[in-house]
């Protein structure tokens, strides 16, 4: 038993150590930074909390995290929303043998960079772009149109693309784990299709559901490349903020601590999320 | 309302080239409890499945109360089905999914509670409502399915191998209790088993099935005692078959000798005998109609019988013999001798 434990301990060390140094040292430093100010390249180590109170009280900084949470919360809603048909479809509709390859093939976006990909949106969103020039060329519109590129939706179209592999996986597989004789014990009971998918199929595709919104919201409200070419004035986001206090304004400390805000308001809305759904996140047989 | 509930005219399926049922004729009487029985994949489920709606039959009519089925989904049929894997809904309480049916019902919340617990009642799982489902077990489970189909009184009640996950023990009681509850609430019962004791225990009528095709409909009575074929003598109870030559009336059976067996046309064939027909004659036993010897060659001691493998004298196969074991009767040993009494009337023919 001792000697397991031991062994056990071993065996996650390396991993261990690893998380530790280039996790939760460079949080902690963050953490240390937050509480500190910075007087052009001096950093005064006297304890402060001014950095919070200029980072929740500044209406510029409230209005790019309100921003972050709401283009984050858009992308989630609009991912989710693309990936749980996607999923069902793979899981449902397409013949045993061929879901591997459908799996496969929605992974392949993947196999080029993420900047790549922005770029490529860029191409396709811009004013002389794949999408204007078509629709002009069809005569669908008369002149380009501007509300694509450089602003919050390009953003949310953006990083909706970029995730959709993520968000789809987790919620095929609950949608998989599904016991199929649970859907016509259903439709023997008494209810339809579309009643069985909203009385079973949904709240047991919750995990993965509950997961997909997780792997999409979190990473998103810290993106910033994304925001960076593709948002214009408009479309930045608190990460955008965070970079500029760091590497132009010289104000680590006030950057810190609109990190570990950005950061406490994910992890509040997450759990928020997490406990809205406890019922159905509930162990399992 | 004299029809038959369940009348199945003609009805096959093919999966792709695989016919999995031949063309299938069936009248299941209201009230009644009646077994589908078979081997493995001799389509059971499929024909239950069709009955239920899950399944489209390629050819034939269902019809259930009178009324053609065709196009009427699982949802809007007079019928329920307990899953044999119960599919308990996990997501939901014990409460939950008994009460699962009955949304559209018109009944008021505090109706279908009661409901709900009239039915746990009726599966002795009162009091068991707000527990949730996957701290239960195999046979709670399947009570659960129970009590959630019959609470809303289906006309019939269709029954996939329900007992087949259960424990010996916990099966033998669960058989009691279906039966007694097929008789409290009066339900058409159809249940699936590939176990022809739980069969002969249950029903009131059985269907032997083999290969997509009945092989015999009958009481369990008759299908013991006359079966059609010797595939159903084989597969219902223990029977022994010996070969055997029909002459002007009479039959020569290997190891038994000659009896005589009217309205039987001339050529070959097998006789088959129950194991409980033969009897291991000891001193002083009434003298049976007929008598043949042969040796012992396998004893199996069940406590409280003993199956004695008896070769005649004369015969290739042994047969078997089952013996109830009385008090100070001793069991014979392997390689003693037999004299073994029968009778000619527990002979069953089949002719090839
Ligand atoms: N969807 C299907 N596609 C192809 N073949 C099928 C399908 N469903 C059943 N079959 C075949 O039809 C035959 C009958 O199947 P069925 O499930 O009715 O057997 P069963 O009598 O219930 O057997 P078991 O006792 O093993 O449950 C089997 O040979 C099976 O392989
Ligand atoms: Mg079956």
């Amino acid at each position: 038993m001792q000697d397991d434990t031991r062994r056990g301990l071993l065996l996650v060390s390396p991993p261990a150590i690893y998380a530790l140094l280039m996790l939760a040292a460079p949080m902690a430093a963050v953490l240390l930074f937050s509480f500190w100010s910075q007087d052009f390249l001096t950093i005064d180590r006297t304890f402060t909390t001014k950095n919070y109170v200029e980072a929740v009280s500044d209406p510029l900084y409230r209005a790019l995290l309100i921003r972050s949470v709401a283009i984050a919360l858009a992308v989630t809603v609009v991912t989710v929303a693309l990936a749980y048909p996607v999923a069902y479809f793979v899981s449902f509709h397409v013949h045993p043998s061929r879901k591997s390859l459908w799996i496969f093939l929605i992974t392949i976006p993947f196999w080029t960079s993420y900047l790549i990909r922005v770029f490529l949106w860029k191409v396709i969103l811009g004013f002389n772009g794949v999408l204007n020039s078509s629709l002009l060329g069809l005569g669908v519109i008369n002149e380009p149109l501007t509300f694509i590129l450089y602003n919050q939706n390009a953003v949310v179209i953006t990083l909706a693309h970029a995730f959709a592999p993520f968000a789809i996986l987790p919620i095929f597989v609950a949608l998989e784990r599904i016991d199929r004789s649970l859907l016509e014990a259903s439709q023997d009971l008494g209810e339809s299709r579309f009643r069985t998918f909203l009385r079973v199929t949904l709240p047991l595709s919750v995990p993965g559901l509950v997961a997909a919104v997780l792997i999409v919201f979190i990473p998103t409200i810290g993106d910033y490349v994304t925001p960076r070419l593709v948002g214009g004035p408009n479309g930045l986001m608190i990460a955008n903020m965070i970079q500029t206090q760091f590497l132009k304004l010289n104000n680590a400390p006030l950057g810190a601590a609109l990190a570990v805000v950005a950061m406490a308001s994910v992890t509040v809305i997450s759990l928020l999320f997490i406990w809205l759904n406890r019922r159905n996140l509930r162990a399992r047989r | 309302m004299s029809g038959p509930i369940i009348s199945l005219t003609g009805v096959t399926k093919h999966y792709g080239s695989f016919q999995a049922l031949q063309p299938t004729d069936l009248d299941i009487q209201s009230g009644e409890f009646f077994s589908l029985l078979g081997p493995s994949g001799c389509g059971k489920t499929t024909l239950l499945r069709t009955i239920a709606g899950f399944e489209t039959p390629s050819g034939g009519v269902v019809r259930i109360d009178g009324a053609d089925m065709a196009g009427v989904p699982p949802n809007r049929r007079p019928t329920n089905l307990v899953f044999q894997s119960y599919a308990i809904f996990p997501h939901l309480s014990v409460a939950e999914n008994v009460g699962f049916g009955l949304r559209r019902s018109t009944q008021s919340k505090a109706e279908k509670a009661a409901a709900v617990e009239e039915a746990l009642g009726m599966v002795g799982l009162e009091g068991y409502g707000p527990r949730p489902t996957h701290a239960m077990s195999g046979g709670q489970r399947q009570r659960v399915a129970l009590a959630r189909a019959l609470i809303l009184k289906p006309k019939v009640l269709l029954l996939d191998e329900p007992l087949s996950a259960l424990d010996k023990k916990l099966r033998e009681q669960m058989q009691g209790e279906l039966r007694r509850l097929q008789r409290q609430v009066g339900i058409t019962f159809i249940l699936v088993t590939h176990d022809q004791e739980e069969a002969l225990i249950m029903s009131d009528r059985i269907a032997v099935m083999f290969e997509g095709q009945i092989a015999q409909l009958a009481t369990p009575e008759a299908l013991y005692r006359q079966p059609d074929t010797r595939q159903v003598a084989d597969f219902i109870g223990v029977m022994n078959f010996l070969p055997a030559q029909f002459v002007d009336g009479s039959a020569e059976i290997a190891g038994l000798g000659r009896v005589d067996l009217p309205d039987n046309e001339d050529g070959s064939g097998v006789v088959g005998l129950r194991p409980e027909t033969l009897q291991v004659l000891y001193d002083g036993a009434d003298a049976p109609a007929r008598i043949a010897e042969g040796d012992v060659v396998e004893v199996t001691y069940y406590g409280d019988m003993t199956y004695y493998d008896v070769r005649f004298d004369g015969a290739d196969k042994p047969v078997t013999i089952s013996m109830k074991n009385l008090a100070g009767r001793a069991v014979l040993e392997r390689g003693a001798r037999a004299r073994v009494g029968w009778d000619p009337r527990a002979l069953v023919v089949f002719r090839d």
